[in-house]
Order: C-alpha cells, then structure tokens, then sequence
C-alpha cells in the first residue's frame, strides 16, 4: 500500500516534469498556428519529414556528420576530465605538500570567476598557438582538471572515506595509485559516473566555445550545426523545424543518461534505506 | 614560494601583454594586380535558403576560377556577432565577410578594421551603384564595405482581419490613431510594436517626428538632431498610440507573446493583431506564418497634408574584405562575383533581400525573379523620399536607451518629460563617448 | 624560511601530492592566472587606453548596475534553498528500493539537459503566456490568472521555475551521496528502535553534510553567475526586474562591446562570490566534516 502511493506520487511528478517536453516532442510535428492553438500535446497528424529535413541539413553534410563531431569532442574531453579530476581531487583529499593552500585557492577561485571572461583570453591564445579550428582548445584544458567544480565535488568525496582504507591498502602493499584506483575510486563510484556524465552532456550544449574556436562547417559540432538555421534577422521561419532540430539534439543526450543512471541504481544494494 | 609566484605572475603579465600588442601590429598587403593560386575564407550568417544559395555561388566561382578555392563559413544569427567580435580582435576574420551596419562603427571607426575597397577597383567593379549607395560603406571616409542590399522599415497588414473589420489600410497618422477604436471593439489591434531586438516601437515615433519637424533623429556623422521635446512628442505619440488602443501595451504583449518575437506570437498568427512594421529585407519571416497571400503591404503614413517623408532605409547588409587578408585582388574579385555577376545574382534571388547592384537587380528583374513583398515594400519606399539610417542609430547601446524609455513610459514609471530627459542625456553622453575613442572622427 | 612538517603517511613524500596535483598547476597557470590577470588588465581599459580604476567608480556608481545586483541576490536567495529542498527530497525517494527507479531517475533528469535552448524559450512561452496552459489550469480550478511575463515579480518566478525543474544535477550528487551511506548504520539503528525520521536526522543528513555544503556552494555561485536562463526567457525585463549580473555582463561584452566594464564587473561578481562563499565556509565549519 506503502508503495503504490509513492509510486503514484513518482508518477505524479513525472508527469508534471515531463509534460512540457512531450508537448515539445508534439509540437515538432505541428504547423505554427497548431503550435499556439492547441493545448494538448499530440499533433493533428504525423508528419516525419521536417525530422527528414532537419537530418539532411542544407551543408553538405548530414546530421550525423555532426554528431560524429562531437563524440570527437566528447569522447577524449571525458576522459580528460575524470581522469585528470580524480587524480588532483585524490592529491588534494588525501597528501600533504608545499603550496597545498596556494594552490587550495586557486582551484576555488576558478570557479567563482564568470566563464565569460576567460572566453577571449583563451581565443587569442590559441590563436597565437595556432590550434584555431581543432579541437584541441576545447579538449586539451580538460586535462589539466580545467573544471575546479569536478575537482571540488571528487575532494569532499575522498574526504567521506575513512582514511583506514588508504592505510589497509598500503599494508596490502598498494602503492599511491594503485591505492586510488582499486580501493578508492570504486567506493567513489557513483561520484566518478556523474562527472563523466556531467561532462559529456554540458559538453553536447556547449554553444559558445565552440562558435568561438571553430570555424570550419566541417567540424562544427552538433550544438553549432542545429543553429545553422536559425536566423532572426532573415525571411522564412518554421517554428517546428526548430523544435525537430532540440529533439535530435536530446536524444544522445537522454541515451546516456538512461545508460549512466544504472550505475547509480545497480549500487542500491551496497546502501539505502530499506522499505 | 614569493619568488615562484612572483615568476607566474611575470609569466601572465607578459602573455597578457602580448596580446594587448600584438594585435596592434596591421600590415596591409597590398593588391598586385593579378589573381594567384590561394585559399579564401567567406563568412556570413543567415537561414537555410541563404546559406544554400550561396554554397552554390562558391561552385560557381571555383568554375571560373578552380585555383582560388573559397572555404565557406557560416552559421545562424545567434552569436555570430560574438564570434566576428573575437575575430576581429584576434586578426582571425575570414578574409570576406558578410557584415552588419552598426559593424562599421563598432569594428572599425577609424576605417582602419577593413580593407580600404577604393584601391581595389582593379578587381572589383563598383559602376553599378551610386555614389550614395556606396556612403553607406565609407567609415572615416574610407570604402569599408559594400552594400549588399537596402531596406527600410514599412508597414504590412493582415488583409483578412482588415477586411473582417471592414478597415482600410491607414493613410495617415489620424486613420491610424482612428483605428484603434474601430479593432478595439473586436478585441483586437491594427497594429503592432515591439521593443525586443528590432525596436520597432520608436522607430516608428522617431518617423513621425522627422515628417513633422524635418529634423533627423541622429545624423550620419553621429550628431543628435532631435532636441529634447522632440524626444518627449516621440514619446508622448507613442503613448498616444498605446491610449487608443492602436497598439498594446508593453505589459500586455509582454504577457502574450513571452519573449518571443511578434512573428512566432499566437497574436498574430492569430489574427489579432492586424499590422507590422518591418523591414522590406525581413518580412518573409511574417508572411510565413500566415496563409499565402495574407500579408500585404500598406502605404507609408503621411501627415495630413500629404507630407510623407520622413521614412529611413539602411543597408540591410554589406560584404566587406579583411584587413589582414593576404590576397585582397582574389578577395576583391570574389566579392565582385556575389555582387555583380548575372548567373550568380539567379542563382542568390532575394536571400539577402533586393540587390543594390544595378546590374545584379537588371539581372534578376530579367528572369523575373523580382516580385513579392519585399519588393513591394521596396518600390513604395523609393516613392517618397527617404532619409538614410544613421549606423549610430543602430548601436545596440543606443537600442537600450529607446527601450528603456519606451519601457518605462508604458508601464508608466516614468512620464514622457522625464524619461525624454534622461533619453537625451544617455544618447548625447554616449555619442560623445564612442566619438571621443575614435579621434580621427570630426 | 621556517620548515614545516606535512603530514603524510609513513613513506610518502611530500612531493607526492604535488605530482599528483601536476596537471592543476599547469591548468592553474593556463586557465586560470593567465586569463584571470588578463581580464584584471582589461578591466583596467576601456577597451583601447588605460583608465585606471574608471570603470570601477562608473560600475559602483551606476544605478542599473545596483538594481541588477539586487536582482541577482533576490534570484539566488529565492532559488537555492528551493533547490536544495526538491533535489533532497527527489534523491531520498529516488534511493528506495523501488522496481523501475531508473527510469524515474532519468525522466527527473531530462530536463536538465535541455539547459536553456531555443525549445525552452517555447515551451515557456507556451507554459505562460497570458493563455498559456499554465494560466488555463489555474482557470480551470476557478483561480484567477497570472500576468507571468509582464509582472515584475511573476517574471523572475518563472526564471527560478526553469532552474528548478531542471534540479538534476543537484539530485544526482545527493544520490551519488547517499548511495555511499552504510547500510548497516540503518540496520543498527532500527535495532535500537529509531524511526524513519530519526534515522533521517540522526544518520542520513549527518553522513552527507559534506555533500549538503557542495550543493549550496554550487549552486549559490551558479546562480549569482546565472546569465542564460533570464537571456533567453525574458530578455532582462520587464523594466530590468530580470536582469542578473551575469547577464549584465554577458551584454556589455557582446552585445554592447565594452569589454571594460565587463570585465571589471566580473572582478568585482567574483569577489562577491567569494565573500559569501567564505562566509558560508565559517559559518558552517562546525557542521561539516573536516577529518583530515
């Protein structure tokens, strides 16, 4: 009985959450005045070629040219990332050094300063490295922990592990970083997953730098490509085709999420309340 | 440790200082006279059926020139601002590009950001546009751009609403005012402004003074031309506007539309607001929500004496060549194509409105590809005597000024006196502060 | 110099953790000092020539600027604890043993990965305009309805909606937090006759305090940086009731060019960050972990 009322409080919420986005969903297959009229989600009939259109797109290469792109992209930036955070967080957490403070600082200062106005700086330095037009200013920083809020959340992590841990391992004969990788990181794992996940779909929206350092069509990434048509200051305007191109754009998105979020419930057993 | 960051912070300052210096250091290369082996960048933003038509302009070129390969770069609107901005600071900019007006002055105010076009006339042929035409494009006097195309802001109604009502399309200030009686009763409106990005709003009230005072709002060289009550009767016919419900007010579009632009607003494709104003270059955009045929263009308001100047036209959008390019003959000989060419002018239509180019516009008037709203919109303007459009009138700062007073005079935070006061005290600091960084300007 | 003693285990240099951190030093000198000291140099110009501290007095000065700042506190002090509180709540429900959770988990997370796009520009629209569902419901119910987007207040309100329907990312921390509670800490205290809300108090908000004090800096340093959300929903009005500093900034450096005040504004957003962030840190010293 217990159960069934939290289940249909969980259905409840869902549909609240989910609703708007169905109705996005609907209304790529609605014409304009259908969009504003009609309140109800589901779309007067289905017609799937503004999705057949907005696939084909009017560059010479389709949309899964730029999805290609991104896993580019993506793939080496998360690794970069997790891997490069897991190991400073696991410096910070657990040694002590010199400039340990200093450097304390730095990682949390970088975060309060608006991203903004690191964006020309960093253009006219890759500029003068003449890396414009790679990837490699929007991958390469990811390995050197770029992101200080990844940092941060992995450090108050580690912290949550007793230290015996580090100690039992030694005495087994673990060194440093066999230590990290076989006894820490997994009790860390559900922390480890989310920043991989956090990285790959901020990663997918990312507008703005890619604009900036890209400028080949032929490497745009898939944020750049669903804007290729997007032109306020110009004749013709589809709202669905817009709506078509954000639902194309959701899909990897919500795939890895559905795949990550296992990772958080499969370790159900390991902790959590019991009904 | 002191000595270590004292080392990092020389390192940054040094790095950072290097960017300060390095992007002063311009060499202009100038043209040789002949078209080498190169590669070109062309950048511009647009839609589908630009961005389309134009990739097509390329493989055109690379036929009649298989040498010069032209690499395309584009994207939508949406920050491409943004990234021509950090071009330009970098010294990265494609070395063709599609620009905006307000560019001129905000990428180049001394004339020094682009190329200067006047030494290029080998290869760039200019006989088809007037020497007005070609103004628009001069930034201290030098050709910095090209103007693609003209536009002015007219007026377009819904024929359906307006026949439902039984209305005529308004001819004069006081048909318009009139109006709002007659689709107020219908729950409805004749017309509509917006002060979202477009700031329709006082451009329309900016009209209405200049028929009636023969002054212009801002000069060509960035002079204010308005006084102070002129900027308060803007105002005050604005508000008059809103009073008999000719247009809504800024809370009530606010309400219904959200922050969507009045094309994707349920209101109009609604039909209840009855009327646009909207550039000749952009109105497709309306007219496609519509059903066809739909929209019309309406005449331009006039006073009661007939006097219907006043109305403004500007570039809608010009081509100008990269000062860092390398090849500026090749460059030069490109643009000449998406200006002049007759094949090229078929195959681009109107997707970057009408051309300026007399011998692009022939071309297409030929293969009577030169019909619809646009140029309707067009040919009523070229009836009456137009003002040009200060660039300065377009910088986004100033934009924020209209609005704000707009804003603030419909919500009736402030009234016309006050908000007229404090309009022309912003816009008058603010010319002087863009004039005084540039001190080649008069 | 006077040395110093590090604590490490038995074995270990002290160099070891600086190796290990050796990617942050060189990030820290790429990403974060190199950047940092150019835009206090920019911040400095107006674009151009050098000003001195002009755009800091002209900053200070300026009442939109003020009236921007109180916007971003009021938006901040609104938002996280709100925040805080669904995600908690969310993530306690999400952690029971419960067939099918998982597919709860992601459709609670969809909505943070459409961040604030175009298709959310329209679905708020469609949400709250004057006829929008929104507003239709509340009629329906016999409730009279809302000026969403032209009231002040209503405007900032539905801002904070967005950010808080996209709660996911807060939620998948405390998840990732309460997955690593002991189970048998429950287990033992149920033998010792304690409830669930006792359990809650007395087991679950003490193992993730740590995690509780991540979120609330994340979040208040996300939020006082928040510039997208109010970009594209409401464009900063009505009369500026949405316009955050963040945004603020966003438009003086593209919109309006002038990179000076923007950076400068950035400084002085980042040193406010870092005072409340500061203050948070004293004040809850006490409450949070510090076992090192």
């Amino acid at each position: 009985m217990k159960k069934l009322l939290l289940y249909l409080l969980l259905t409840a919420a869902a549909v609240v959450m989910l609703y708007p986005l169905l109705w996005l969903l609907g209304a790529s297959f609605k014409t304009n005045e259908e969009i504003f009229t009609s309140a109800w989600f589901m779309p007067e009939r289905l017609d799937l070629s503004v999705y057949g259109k907005a696939w084909k797109t009017v560059t010479p290469y389709t949309m899964g040219h730029y999805f290609l792109n991104t896993f580019m992209i993506i793939v080496p930036k998360t690794a970069f990332t997790v891997l490069s955070s897991v190991l400073v967080a696991y410096g910070f957490a657990r040694f002590d050094f010199p400039l340990k403070k200093l450097f304390y600082g730095l990682l949390i200062c970088g975060m309060f300063m608006p991203a903004i106005v690191t964006i020309m700086p960093m253009y006219s330095l890759w500029s003068k490295l003449g890396l414009l037009d790679t990837y490699i200013p929007l991958t390469l920083p990811a390995l050197f922990a770029g992101e200080g809020m990844f940092v941060f959340i992995l450090i108050q992590f580690f912290k949550g592990i007793p230290k015996e841990f580090d100690e039992a391992a030694r005495i087994d004969g673990c060194g440093t970083l066999k230590t990290l990788f076989f006894v820490l990181v997994p009790c860390i794992k559900p922390a480890v997953i989310s920043i991989a996940v956090f990285t790959f779909l901020w990663t997918m929206n990312d507008f703005l730098g890619p604009l900036i350092m890209i400028q080949s069509v032929e490497k745009y990434p898939l944020s750049l490509a669903l804007r290729l048509s997007v032109d306020s200051t110009g004749q013709g305007y589809e709202q669905r085709s817009v709506i078509a191109m954000s639902v194309i754009g959701l899909i990897p998105s919500v795939a890895v999420f559905a795949i990550a979020q296992k990772k958080f419930v499969s370790g159900i057993t390991a902790g959590g309340l019991t009904g | 440790m002191k000595k270590f960051i004292f080392k990092a912070a020389a390192l940054c300052c040094a790095l950072s200082l290097s960017a300060c210096t390095s992007k002063k250091a311009v060499s202009v290369t100038p043209p040789d006279g002949s078209l080498d082996k190169c590669e070109l960048r062309f950048s511009w933003w647009g839609g589908d059926d630009r961005h389309e038509a134009t990739l097509k302009t390329i493989d055109l070129w690379s036929k009649k020139h298989p040498d010069i390969t032209i690499t395309p770069e584009y994207g939508g609107w949406d920050g491409w601002t943004e990234k021509v901005t950090a071009q330009m600071k970098g010294g990265t900019e494609p070395d063709i590009m599609q620009i905006n007006y307000d560019w001129l002055i905000t990428m180049s105010p001394d004339g020094k950001g682009f190329y200067d076009l006047d030494s290029l006339s080998g290869t760039l042929d200019l006989s088809g546009f007037d020497e007005d035409t070609l103004s628009f494009g001069r930034a201290d006097g030098k050709l910095n751009a090209v103007t693609v195309s003209l536009s002015g802001r007219g007026l377009f109604y819904n024929s359906e609403a307006y026949s439902a009502i039984g209305a005529d399309y308004p001819r004069t200030w006081s048909d318009l005012i009139a109006l709002g009686e007659s689709f107020g009763s219908h729950d409805a409106y004749p017309l509509d402004l917006d002060i979202q990005s477009g700031g329709t709003a006082w451009y329309l009230a900016v009209v209405y003074i200049q028929q009636k005072t023969g002054r212009q709002f801002i000069t060509l060289d960035g002079e204010l031309g308005f006084t102070q009550e002129d900027i308060r009767d803007a105002l005050d016919f604005y508000k008059l506007l809103e009073d008999n419900h000719v247009i809504r007010t800024v809370k009530t579009r606010t309400d219904e539309d959200g922050n969507a632009a009045l094309y994707q607003s349920s209101e109009f494709i609604g039909e209840k607001v009855a009327g646009v104003l909207e550039w000749g270059s952009a109105v497709g955009k309306y007219e496609a929500v519509l059903p066809k045929g739909v929209l019309e263009a309406g005449p331009l308001l006039a006073g009661e004496n007939g006097n219907n100047s006043g109305w403004m036209i500007k570039p809608s959008l010009l081509y100008a060549v990269s000062g860092h390019t390398k090849y500026p003959d090749e460059a030069a000989a490109f643009m000449d194509l998406l200006l002049n060419d007759e094949e090229c002018a078929k195959i681009l239509g109107t997707t970057r409105g009408i051309p300026a180019s007399r011998k692009a516009s022939s071309a297409l008037e030929k293969s009577g590809a030169l019909t619809g709203l646009s140029k309707e919109s067009q040919d009523i303007l070229n009836e009456t005597d137009t003002i040009t459009i200060s660039p300065y009138m377009e910088l986004s700062r100033m934009k924020s000024f209209y609005n704000t007073a707009i804003e603030s005079v419909s919500y009736g935070t402030a009234d016309t006196e006050a908000a007229a006061e404090q309009m022309y005290r912003s816009v008058t600091e603010y010319l002087e502060k863009i004039k005084n960084e540039d001190p080649n300007l008069p | 110099m006077k040395t110093r003693t590090y604590r490490n285990p038995v074995g270990v240099s002290r160099y070891t953790g600086l190796l290990l951190i050796s990617p942050f030093i060189i990030g820290a000198l790429l990403l974060i000092i190199y950047p940092f000291v150019s835009s206090f140099i920019t911040g400095l110009t107006d674009g151009s020539s050098f000003v001195g501290f002009e755009n800091y007095r002209h900053i200070l000065s300026d009442e939109n600027i003020r009236s921007s700042a109180a916007v971003t506190l009021k938006y901040a002090a609104i938002l996280v604890p709100l925040k805080l509180i669904v995600s908690l709540a969310v993530a306690l429900l999400l952690n029971m043993e419960l067939k099918g959770i998982g597919i709860f988990c992601t459709v609670f997370y969809i909505p943070s990965i459409l961040g604030a796009n175009l298709a959310v520009i329209i679905m708020w629209q469609y949400l709250f305009t004057s006829e929008g569902l929104v507003n239709q419901l509340l009629e329906a119910v016999g409730l009279s309805p809302v000026s969403w987007y032209g009231d002040t207040d209503a405007a900032l309100f539905i801002i904070v909606l967005l950010r808080l329907w996209e709660f996911g990312s807060t939620m998948i921390i405390f998840l990732a937090a309460l997955r690593d509670i002991p189970r048998e800490l429950y287990e033992a205290a149920r033998v010792d006759g304690c409830g669930r809300t006792r359990a809650f108090f007395s087991i679950t908000l003490p193992q993730i305090r740590n995690v509780i004090f991540i979120n609330l800096v994340l979040q208040t340093i996300a939020a006082m940086q928040e510039f997208n959300a109010p970009y594209m929903i409401t464009g900063g009005g009505p009369l500026g009731s949405t316009r955050t500093i963040g945004m603020y900034i966003y438009e003086e450096m593209f919109t309006y060019g002038d990179e000076g005040t923007a950076n400068a504004l950035s400084w002085l957003l980042f040193m406010v960050i870092a005072l409340i962030v500061l203050i948070m840190y004293r004040t809850t010293g006490r409450l949070r972990r510090e076992d090192r």
